[in-house]
């Protein structure tokens, strides 16, 4: 269970370089008041195009950095003030998945695994049961040097999953994925989901509209750091009053809020 | 910190020694000079050492117009020196370093003006920037100076003068060094290779521990695993240490087959280099592998890429790992300051090693303690900005 309440991020960049001269910061406000709310055994897709705010928050939720107001809070436990505690309750695939070329896919895992506090056998026993789950038997004990994109994919994601948290957290995570990876994620997360699979928390931030119709029984649209509308893919269609659900997005997503320009 | 801490510290330590020692062709561009360039420095050092007690053996003189000086031949082959004839273009081969000895060259005259007893002069021709050639000149001097004490003793002879007026004092040579001790001035080099190997040795896994953990994408992930980040900056700190010293260990243990081979048995006698030798610098290096270590790590974590690191350490590198060389450019002049400063101090204590003396307390504590505070303030430093080198 996450639970996002009001959460706002703004940080200083530097605007464009002029030689010999003081660079003035800029403030970009990255993340305005956004809320969500993801309960156990649901897949929570957060929509927005590039430059929505989807990645500052899910950093936020995965104690990268703290945000400026709001809480965050997954199952209860506050992200700000109790950390480790948190993370311990996260299955994270961030934005960076980078793997050790130099380990295998097995070595990877378990590695994460004894610094999520198993013990040896344990978290060999858990890589073991992951690569049944995300059918990476052919990839396990090779090094991670020459993985494709989807093998990368794979193996970060058990990685991630490595002390079956109760909540897992996905950011883009179909990013350069071919159809046969996209949907043999899908599958596993959809089964991940379900009761037999732990009834887990998903939270998915995705830009890509089908993945979002086809998995997600709720979704909260970014845009311009804030979250502009939610709900299941038929009730924002009918907010919106369109029938196909790239209109309803675009609509969402860019006409309704083109007075909330960057500061 | 709690047993849960260590585990942690344990766990990455564990990794990152395992990581490293995968990358075998990084380990073996380390190893192999590592290895390799201090005993084969130090056997080129003992070739050019057994060919100056090779020359002083041969007792040979070079001379161009021996015929000038019938009496200073005399004396040389009296002597039992051998004189060879200089060849006629000896100013442009010792130029050339093509001759590697000095040349005594007699005037026209010199006969005549000797036993009018108009002190005649004799050119001692040498180029100081020939090392062999001028290394000779001093050699010859004495000879020369032999003879002129016996041609002078022999004319105050024959006036019946007491030789003893000749010498007011008489001087006799006691050396207090150690045979070791004069070994030394060859062995400086030693511990200048032992310092560079733990700088190498410690600098890839240092940079590839932070700065290429961040450019490969994997320092995030790891940060979203619940554990301190001290404990993970000390166990990747450990593991740089550990290859560091293993580096340093291989390094100086290379230098005891090696000198089985050194070519002048004088040197061989003086140089006593065995498992003791060994130990000890090793335990002199453990604060400049932790330190160091340690500060490389606070320069890369600010770094986004590998090579940005590098770039960023190589002032660092380069300032310890040619620290030796104060000490070298002012021989016998150690300054209590020495032992204060990374790499000089480790130099000036393994210096003291290799003299054989015994080191004290007092000289070893401030490497140790300047080790000791690098390391705490670099591993803070980089604990506090792993996060925020994560959210730039």
């Amino acid at each position: 269970m996450i639970e996002i309440v009001n959460v706002s991020k703004q940080f200083a960049v530097s605007g464009p370089a002029k030689p010999f001269r003081r660079v003035p910061k800029q403030t970009i406000h990255a993340v305005r008041n956004v809320t969500l709310s993801a309960p156990n055994g649901r897949i929570t897709g957060l929509l927005g195009p590039n430059g929505a705010g989807k990645t500052t928050t899910l950093r936020m939720l995965g104690a990268l950095f703290q945000p400026d107001s709001g809480t965050i809070a997954v199952d209860g436990i506050a992200v700000a003030q109790e950390p480790r505690q948190a993370l311990a309750r996260m299955g994270i695939l961030g934005d960076a998945h980078g793997l050790y070329p130099r380990l295998t896919a097995r070595e990877n895992v378990v590695y994460f695994g004894r610094l999520q506090g198993m013990d040896s056998d344990t978290a060999h026993a858990r890589a073991q049961e992951l690569s049944r789950l995300l059918d990476m038997a052919s990839i396990l004990d090779r090094r991670a040097e020459g993985f494709s994109q989807g093998e990368r994919m794979k193996t970060a994601l058990a990685r991630a999953l490595v002390h079956d948290p109760a909540n897992i957290v996905l950011d883009e995570p179909t990013n350069g994925l071919d159809v046969l990876a996209t949907r043999a994620l899908r599958e596993a997360l959809r089964y991940l989901k379900s009761p037999e699979g732990g009834s887990k928390c998903i939270v998915f931030s995705t830009h890509i509209m089908p993945e979002v119709q086809q998995l997600c029984e709720h979704v909260v649209v970014m845009a311009q750091g804030r979250s502009v509308a939610e709900g299941t893919v038929e009730e924002l269609l009918a907010q919106t009053g369109q029938t196909q659900f790239e209109d309803a997005f675009v609509k969402l997503a860019f006409e309704a809020h083109d007075t909330g320009a960057t500061v | 910190m709690n047993a849960d801490f260590f585990r942690n510290v344990g766990v990455v330590l564990v990794k990152e020694v395992i990581d490293a020692l995968r990358d075998r062709r990084t380990l073996l561009r380390l190893m192999v000079p590592a290895v390799l360039m201090g005993p084969l420095l130090l056997l080129a050092l003992s070739g050019l050492i057994s060919s100056l007690e090779e020359r002083a053996e041969k007792r040979e003189v070079m001379v161009a117009g021996m015929d000038h000086a019938p009496t200073l031949r005399n004396f040389l082959e009296r002597q039992t020196y051998t004189v060879k004839a200089a060849p006629p273009d000896y100013e442009a081969q010792l130029r050339k370093s093509t001759l590697l000895e000095p040349v005594l060259v007699i005037g026209v005259g010199f006969e005549a003006e000797l036993l009018a007893g108009e002190r005649p002069s004799i050119e001692l021709v040498s180029d100081s920037s020939n090392q062999r050639a001028s290394s000779g000149v001093s050699g010859l001097k004495r000879l020369l100076q032999g003879f002129n004490q016996e041609r002078a003793t022999l004319s105050l002879a024959l006036r019946g003068v007491s030789t003893d007026l000749l010498q007011a004092v008489s001087v006799d040579d006691r050396d207090l060094a150690s045979v070791q001790a004069r070994a030394t001035r060859i062995t400086v080099i030693i511990p200048m290779f032992i310092i560079m190997a733990v700088l190498y040795g410690a600098l890839t896994a240092a940079l590839d521990s932070t700065a290429g953990e961040r450019e490969r994408g994997s320092l995030e992930p790891l940060l979203t695993n619940p554990v301190q980040h001290l404990a993970l900056v000390l166990g990747k700190w450990f593991a740089v240490a550990t290859l560091g010293m293993a580096v340093a260990l291989i390094a100086s243990l290379s230098f005891i087959p090696a000198q089985w081979f050194l070519r002048s048995d004088s040197l061989q006698a003086m140089f006593q280099f065995g498992i003791p030798e060994v130990i000890a610098f090793l335990l002199l290096q453990l604060p400049l592998a932790a330190g160091l270590g340690a500060v490389l790590m606070a320069l890369a974590i600010r770094s986004k890429t590998f090579k940005e690191a590098q770039a960023g350490s190589g002032l660092i590198i380069t300032l310890v790992g040619l620290a030796p060389m104060v000490s070298m450019l002012n021989p016998g002049g150690d300054v209590p300051w020495y032992l204060w400063v990374p790499g000089l101090s480790q130099n000036t204590l393994m210096m003291l090693v290799l003299k054989g003396e015994t080191l004290t307390l007092a000289q070893v504590f401030p490497s140790v303690l300047v080790g000791a505070l690098l390391t705490l303030s670099c591993m803070l430093y980089v604990a506090h900005s792993m996060r925020s080198a994560v959210a730039r």
